[in-house]
């Protein structure tokens, strides 16, 4: 490398983008606090942080899609204002997770999007050709301009994507996990196009939960960690652990320590198999045992929990309870042979928010509610209250709508369901997602009641406090793959997202 | 912050038992089919006679049938726009069956109801095995229903009639004509069933949530199925009553008539987003409707204007319907954001 290169490529690392003091909060929720982050020209910027650490909220500000509360973020100097096409305008392309093309239209109307050249009104066909076709040359020179979009596979419509930042001039492109989709020679494709355009000088964010992708391209990482900002480092600096540290490196709350005897096996799932989303996964749960399900979002944990209950058909494989098998794809018989399941959205999976309270609760009992198909307005009633004064649900009335109760309130309703029809496996999907710490916690000494009770369970989370206090074992997947299994005594935090990210 | 149940005042404790805007609801229409037969009792003096208010009832009748029907499919969140096809196609089966081809009349409405029965079937199959949209299906079972009709009728109406319409139709019941005790009879067993029973229970859950209830363990196609069943039924025994009152097999009878069912089963409250409404307030709907038909009629509007009038009404109804639905979350909204703020702000 010559002199007069260093001094070029030094003097091509001023920062583009600045995002100053950035503070934005959500009802309930700090999700930005007071976060400085940069982007310089000619470099990969990794964003990195655990699910909720506030990666998205950042990107979603850069595109322009919220304001921030405090801080202004700027680009070569100008300042961004919050609305999309001002990020367009200043030079700030987002390629979200799933390809963003209007799939009717043809490759070059979709890279023109909104800028379709016009002559005197009229559409320019000819010039809109020319024009896709030379951002497409960088990047995708093996499409067709006129191609409709839909018939693409995923990863041409990344590079779609790509050449319509191109075709804008932007300077910088942020990626939002833009592999999670692709196959490795895809991969290996989308990282040459970004070598390329790093070094005709544009800035490039880079959001992935793989780290060895992250140490293959970024030339910078910056950790986000509950909102915080903990540290941006050049990639020479850093390696696997550091960067896991970084990013989980918050105090752990001691164990609770309750030795609960464990019975016979409840959950006996083997070969699981589901084409792109499960592989190969076995595993059991055993009476009065809580097994933990650790992992990033889209590892495959709820489409585990939705195969086991018979939401979505599986491929191959066996799910048995007490040693009978269950039909797939059959929530009715999951539930007859004595599988619960608290979803991860309870308001569009689990509640019928214009049903009352007490109509919820008994939903899947209505079976041993009625005879003859006539329901027992008393036998409801009661069961209804005991769950409730059980559960310490707040709510004015067993009659109220449930929609009017808050989200720990709701997630109780769900609860009580379940423990009204009593299974011997219960899964919880991220059972205390957006509810407020008190009833986080008496959901969390409700686990472990339930657990003495010879309950057994399967509590998938993204808080590893949570699994690492409550669970047993934790399982971690990665991949729609068990990457790894581990004893209480070995389950941290570092190992966990070790296996989560790398196994 | 541990979550105690507190001590609900008397008035909270009210509001969770009833919807203060359901109640406006039912009320409402209560309030506004009282106002109007007092205005239409002092502007026409036949109005408040026994037999204008026998007439109107019983012109009632047939739409209150199709439309208790019609509530089922409403509540899954689907429409059944082949209501009045199946209407027809029963009747010209009840009295054909007996002229053309010689059965019993007794086999023959157990056939016409086996009609209905089978459209339903089909209208159900298309919606869950098909995934056909509610209203894309029922508009061809409602075209080839009607074409059905006029084929096996030569498209005239048909008769006469076998005596058990005659007599159904001069039938009374402690004085009251017998097809409004009937449709009474009819409009109790399904809020009977709407309410009290599993099958009940599990129509407003699919309606309500389809998901969520298929994860409480709710066959929701199943329900979906049988709620087009039932509306398939009540349809072919509308049929029966028209068939009754216009003395005829009817071909070319109910243009225009689902719509009519729709709307009024929509002013009586039946959300139609689903799993929202019951038989009661929805019977006030049709009362409603066929009060301000009866009005259009007494007043000499001319003709062309009834339809504007029930448009009208119509508009209003399903106006007040989108105004309850937002006043609901708006306060819904509130009382979570009360709460978010009440808490501790944490990142999950």
């Amino acid at each position: 490398m010559s002199v007069a290169e260093v001094i070029s490529v030094a003097e091509d690392l001023r920062p583009v983008l600045i995002a100053k003091g950035i503070t934005k909060s959500f009802p309930g929720v700090l999700a930005l606090d007071n976060v400085d982050f940069d982007v310089r020209a000619g470099e990969v910027t990794a964003l990195l942080g655990e699910n909720g650490a506030g990666k998205s909220t950042l990107i979603k500000m850069m595109a322009g899609f919220y304001a921030p509360d405090r801080g202004e973020i700027t680009v070569d100097g100008v300042a961004l204002s919050p609305d999309p096409s001002s990020a367009h305008r200043v030079g700030v392309a987002t390629i979200h997770q799933d390809a963003h093309l209007v799939p009717a239209m043809s490759v070059a109307e979709n890279i023109m999007l909104g800028r379709w050249p016009t002559r005197y009104g009229w559409l320019n066909k000819r010039l809109q050709k020319e024009r896709a076709a030379r951002a497409l040359a960088r990047v995708a020179p093996h499409l067709n301009p006129s191609t409709p979009a839909g018939r693409l596979s995923s990863a041409d419509q990344q590079l779609v994507e790509i050449a319509r930042a191109i075709s804008e001039d932007s300077k910088v492109l942020i990626m939002d996990e833009p592999t999670t989709s692709l196959s490795p020679p895809e991969i290996d494709r989308l990282f040459n196009v970004v070598e390329d355009l790093k070094s005709k000088g544009m800035s490039i964010v880079f959001v992935s939960h793989w780290l060895e992708e992250v140490f293959r391209i970024a030339d910078r990482v910056t950790v986000l960690r509950d909102g915080r900002l903990i540290g941006t480092r050049p990639i020479s600096e850093l390696d696997h652990d550091k960067v896991i540290r970084m990013m989980v490196g918050r105090e752990v709350r001691d164990t609770i320590l309750t030795k609960r005897p464990v019975g016979d096996v409840v959950l006996k799932v083997s070969k699981l198999t589901r084409e792109n989303v499960l592989e190969n996964i076995s595993f059991e749960v055993r009476a009065g045992e809580i097994v933990g399900m650790a992992g990033l979002v889209g590892a495959g944990r709820s489409e585990l929990a939705a195969a086991i209950f018979g939401i979505d058909p599986y491929d191959s494989g066996s799910v048995e309870i007490g040693g009978i098998a269950i039909p797939p794809n059959d929530p009715k018989a999951a539930i007859e042979a004595g599988v619960g399941l608290v979803p991860e959205d309870r308001r569009q999976q689990a509640l019928v928010g214009l049903m009352s309270v007490k109509s919820n609760v008994t939903l899947s009992l209505l079976d041993r509610i009625s005879r003859f198909g006539f329901l027992s307005m008393a036998k409801e009633q009661a069961i209804a209250d005991r769950e409730i004064r059980a559960l310490a649900v707040k709510t004015p009335s067993s009659k109220t709508r449930v929609s009017t109760l808050s989200g720990g309130n709701q997630q109780k309703v769900v609860l009580a369901r379940w423990l009204a029809r009593k299974p011997k496996l219960l899964i919880l999907d991220e059972p205390t997602k957006g509810i407020d710490v008190g009833a986080k916690s008496e959901i969390s000494e409700l686990i472990l009641r339930l657990a003495e009770g010879g309950m057994a369970i399967l509590l998938i989370s993204s808080e590893l406090p949570e699994i690492l206090t409550l669970t047993d074992r934790v399982l971690v997947m990665r991949s729609g793959r068990i990457s790894a299994s581990l004893p209480k005594e070995r389950a941290t935090a570092e190992t966990i997202m070790s296996f989560a990210t790398t196994g | 912050m541990a979550d105690r149940v507190p001590q609900s005042s008397g008035l909270s404790a009210l509001r969770g038992r009833i919807s203060f805007i359901d109640l406006m609801q039912s009320l409402g229409l209560m309030v506004i089919i009282l106002l109007g037969s007092l205005i239409m009792t002092a502007m026409s003096p036949v109005f408040a006679t026994v037999r204008n208010i026998e007439n109107v009832l019983q012109s009632a009748t047939i739409i209150a049938v199709v439309a208790i029907g019609q509530t089922f499919v409403i509540l899954v969140a689907g429409i059944d726009l082949s209501v009045a096809s199946v209407l027809v196609l029963s009747s010209v089966l009840a009295v054909g069956l007996v002229q053309f081809q010689g059965l019993s009349p007794e086999i023959a409405i157990i056939l016409a109801l086996c009609a209905g029965l089978g459209i339903g079937l089909v209208n159900g199959l298309a919606v869950t095995k098909l995934r056909i949209p509610p209203l894309i299906a029922t508009l061809a079972t409602m075209t080839i229903g009607r074409g059905m009709a006029y084929i096996y009728s030569g498209g005239t109406n048909i008769a006469p009639v076998p005596r058990i319409f005659i007599d159904l139709q001069a039938s009374r019941f402690l004085g009251v004509p017998g097809v409004i005790v009937l449709t009474l009879v009819l409009a109790a067993l399904a809020q009977i069933v709407l309410s009290r029973t599993q099958f009940g229970r599990s129509v407003y859950a699919t309606g309500g949530n389809p998901l969520a209830a298929r994860l409480a363990g709710i066959k929701t196609e199943r329900v979906v199925i049988a709620a087009f069943m039932i509306s398939g039924l009540m349809s072919a025994i509308a049929g029966l009553l028209i068939t009754a009152r216009f003395e005829a097999g009817a071909a070319t009878a109910a243009q225009g008539l689902e719509l009519a069912v729709i709307a009024a089963v929509v002013i009586g409250g039946v959300s139609l987003f689903g799993g929202e409404g019951n038989i009661g307030s929805m019977l006030l709907g049709v009362l409603l409707l066929g009060l301000v038909q009866n009005a259009v009629n007494l007043l000499n509007v001319p003709p062309n204007w009834d339809s504007v009038v029930s448009g009208l009404v119509i508009a209003a109804a399903a106006a007040l319907d989108v105004y309850r639905r937002s006043y609901l979350e708006a306060g819904m909204r509130k009382k979570v954001i009360a709460k978010a703020a009440k808490s501790t702000p944490k990142t999950s």
